[in-house]
């Protein structure tokens, strides 16, 4: 792969992937890839932290790996893990011949048996790959330590074959929505971003490249109406993915402007909690008024 | 490539563009360094956990970036320096003063100029931060006194004499909170269960010339049940509120996932401020935190922050929220009830002590705030004791 040479270049390269990143986020992108560091991601709900991964992974051609954390995901659905039905019928096998000699008794424990999990594979594929860790604050305080030695130096130990490390690491992302602080032992190993709603225009801007083909004026009413919606104090304020989502709707059913009525109808797309939509309804006029 | 700019572009050549304007030489580049570890080491001392390492990583951040650029600056630090959303701030406020403010010294040299760059957002925005308050003093003095614990037990805080709150919060610091379990996703190996342990069975069978002759099962592992303390510290609350703070803190030390808050008009988040080892320090740098110690009291104000900023990302998910307050709410009890709604639907049981209360078993809640809450409190209890705490102590584990 190309590492780009500036931070314009970076935002040039992920601007031809259909991803706007504001130099910010440009320049930390950049730093991780120069110095081949993790990178966290933090920010509000919907605001294209996971897609950064998928981004830098179509753009520059690698292959994306992910790995979706959940309560109770443990080492062996991360890392890698034996396959134990077929080593047991391997070892009858032997047993059956007569051949358990000490060669085949290591073959047991050899790479043939061995299945990878996502960290496994992405050390595997080393540059080939981008290694998106998803919603880290999802899995369990104690499954961050796992992830420390693939963070640090991209390996991985499995005692029965020894160390396996990536020729050259990996990109790797790693995404959190902040339900839990994070130990600082995984923080320190990775370079901090966090990302927040994008201002007015580039808010037009992304939407007219994540849904190519809807009208210009259209986007940027629903981007208004939206941008009013956050300051209303909801409980859960639209992110831009929502934003996207409105404006996809609103052309699906052939809508060119945002009135009072068909914002109502289809107000399912941006607000998805019972008590918002309350305060919404009740401020619907003065939302789609100035649109 | 990433290896070849390391390699090829010492510490802080310029871009092919800058080197016309600019030839930096042996001398600027150390200084530049020195500039770079000033800086954090002004984060270090403005709170920031800034090691040798991350500055480190900053200095080879700036390797491939534009040392002159601003933004490149500015992004590079925070990317490299910052590791939690609360500190952008403080990373801001340094920042502004160590780079742009002027007074302070920046080697002549480093003519900082914010350069634009064609496709990049071209202004540097540094948020304005709040000036942070001095906070107030507080003396959490814990004179060694002799005193009768069976007597302490049932004296009110309000009524105690300091020597005897000393006391009292040396026993405090012995109760031991013990939050209900819950079952995880994760499993252990046991002697009956559901799922067979197949990795278990695999090692075993090796000595049996690879005859599984034993089941192992799996069982899904019982944890506890985070606690989330939420406490009073307003005027109406004054007398218990120290109290309740240290109680706080053994808690936290006692229990395995303890989160603290305190409120008066606004929520304060102080978990980490308790984290320090040592009881007075910790009740120090509490106290520094909320800066509305003794102020006016916005119950549901606070509750409805809490729920926003820190029960809908999950920290009470599942957990126990305790609420020490007397109900005395200056704000909308509509707020309130809404709050306490949402809140009992986020978390597993919702447990009140109100100081006021007392020891009267017949007590009706008489404040607003109180009446609007008690649809969604799961216990309540008074908290204005030793004994009452012990109380909460012993009901705690039932709360499952």
């Amino acid at each position: 792969m190309d590492c780009p040479e500036t931070v314009g270049e970076l935002t040039e390269i992920l601007r031809r992937g259909g991803y706007l990143a504001d130099r910010g986020l440009a320049t930390a992108l950049f730093v991780s890839l120069s110095l081949q560091r993790p990178i966290l991601l933090e920010g509000e709900v919907g605001v294209g932290k996971t897609e950064v991964a998928k981004v830098l992974a179509s753009v520059f051609g690698r292959k994306l790996i992910r790995l979706q954390c959940y309560e109770g995901i443990d080492a062996f659905q991360a890392l890698y893990e034996w396959d134990y039905a077929r080593q047991m019928l391997h070892i009858r096998a032997l047993s059956e011949h007569q051949i358990a000699d000490t060669d085949a008794v290591d073959k047991l424990f050899g790479p043939k048996f061995l299945l990878e999990r996502p960290l496994l594979e992405a050390v595997r594929a080393g540059d080939q790959a981008v290694l998106l860790i998803d919603e880290v604050d999802r899995a369990d305080d104690e499954f961050e330590a796992f992830l420390l030695e693939v963070l640090s130096d991209f390996q991985i130990t499995i005692p029965e074959i020894g160390t396996i490390k990536a020729e050259s690491p990996p990109v790797v992302v790693l995404t959190s929505n902040r339900t839990r602080e994070l130990h600082d032992a995984l923080k320190r190993r990775c370079l901090y971003h966090w990302i927040g709603y994008p201002p007015a225009e580039r808010e037009i801007e992304i939407v007219l490249v994540r849904a190519p083909g809807v009208s210009e004026a259209l986007t940027r009413k629903v981007v208004k109406a939206v941008n009013r919606l956050r300051e209303l104090d909801l409980a859960k304020p639209p992110g831009v993915a929502e934003t996207i989502d409105w404006v996809r709707t609103l052309d699906f059913l052939g809508e060119t402007d945002l009135g009072a009525q068909i914002a109502e109808d289809t107000l399912g797309a941006v607000v998805k909690e019972r008590d918002d939509l309350d305060v919404v309804r009740d401020n619907l006029e003065e939302i789609t008024s100035g649109a | 490539m990433p290896e070849r700019i390391a390699s090829e572009r010492t510490a802080l050549e310029p871009t092919a563009s800058e080197r016309t304007a600019l030839e930096p030489t042996a001398l600027e580049r150390t200084g530049f360094v020195s500039v770079l570890v000033d800086f954090a080491s002004e984060l270090r001392s403005a709170g920031l956990a800034v090691g040798s390492g991350d500055i480190l990583t900053f200095c080879s951040a700036m390797s491939p970036l534009d040392p002159s650029d601003l933004l490149d600056l500015y992004w590079a630090g925070r990317a490299t320096l910052v590791t939690r959303r609360e500190n952008i701030s403080v990373y801001d406020e340094v920042f502004r003063r160590f780079f742009l403010g002027g007074a302070d010294p920046i080697p002549e040299m480093l003519t900082l100029k914010a350069q634009v760059t064609a496709e990049a957002q071209a202004v540097l925005e540094v948020p304005a931060t709040d000036p942070a308050d001095g906070g107030h003093d507080e003396e959490a003095t814990l004179g060694l006194m002799a005193s009768d614990a069976e007597a302490l037990r049932h004296k009110s805080f309000a009524a105690c004499t300091p020597e005897e709150l000393a006391a009292v919060r040396r026993i405090m610091a012995r109760i031991r909170l013990t939050p209900p379990t819950r079952r995880t996703r994760r499993t252990r190996s046991a002697p009956s269960g559901r799922a067979p342990d197949l990795r278990r069975m695999m090692r075993e069978s090796q000595r049996l010339h690879g005859e599984p002759a034993q089941l192992f099962w799996r069982r899904r592992r019982v944890r506890l049940r985070p606690l989330i303390l939420i406490l009073d510290v307003s005027g109406s609350m004054a007398d218990y509120s120290r109290n309740l703070l240290q109680f706080a803190y053994s808690a936290k030390r006692a229990a395995a996932k303890v989160e603290v808050f305190c409120f008066g008009t606004r929520l304060t988040r102080v978990t980490r401020a308790l984290d320090h080892r040592r009881p007075d320090d910790a009740l120090e740098r509490a106290a520094q935190t909320v800066f509305d110690w003794e102020g006016g009291t916005r119950i549901g104000d606070s509750l409805d922050a809490f729920v926003r900023d820190w029960g809908r990302r999950g920290l009470c998910r599942g957990g126990i929220v305790v609420i020490c307050s007397d109900g005395l709410d200056r704000g909308d009890p509509g707020v309130l009830a809404a709050a306490m709604e949402r809140l009992s639907r986020l978390s597993h049981r919702v447990v009140w002590m109100n100081p006021h209360r007392g020891d009267n078993p017949n007590f009706r809640p008489s404040t607003l705030g109180m009446m609007v809450a008690a649809p969604y409190i799961d216990l309540t209890l008074s908290g204005h004791d030793l004994s009452s705490l012990e109380e909460l102590a012993t009901l705690l584990p039932k709360l499952s």
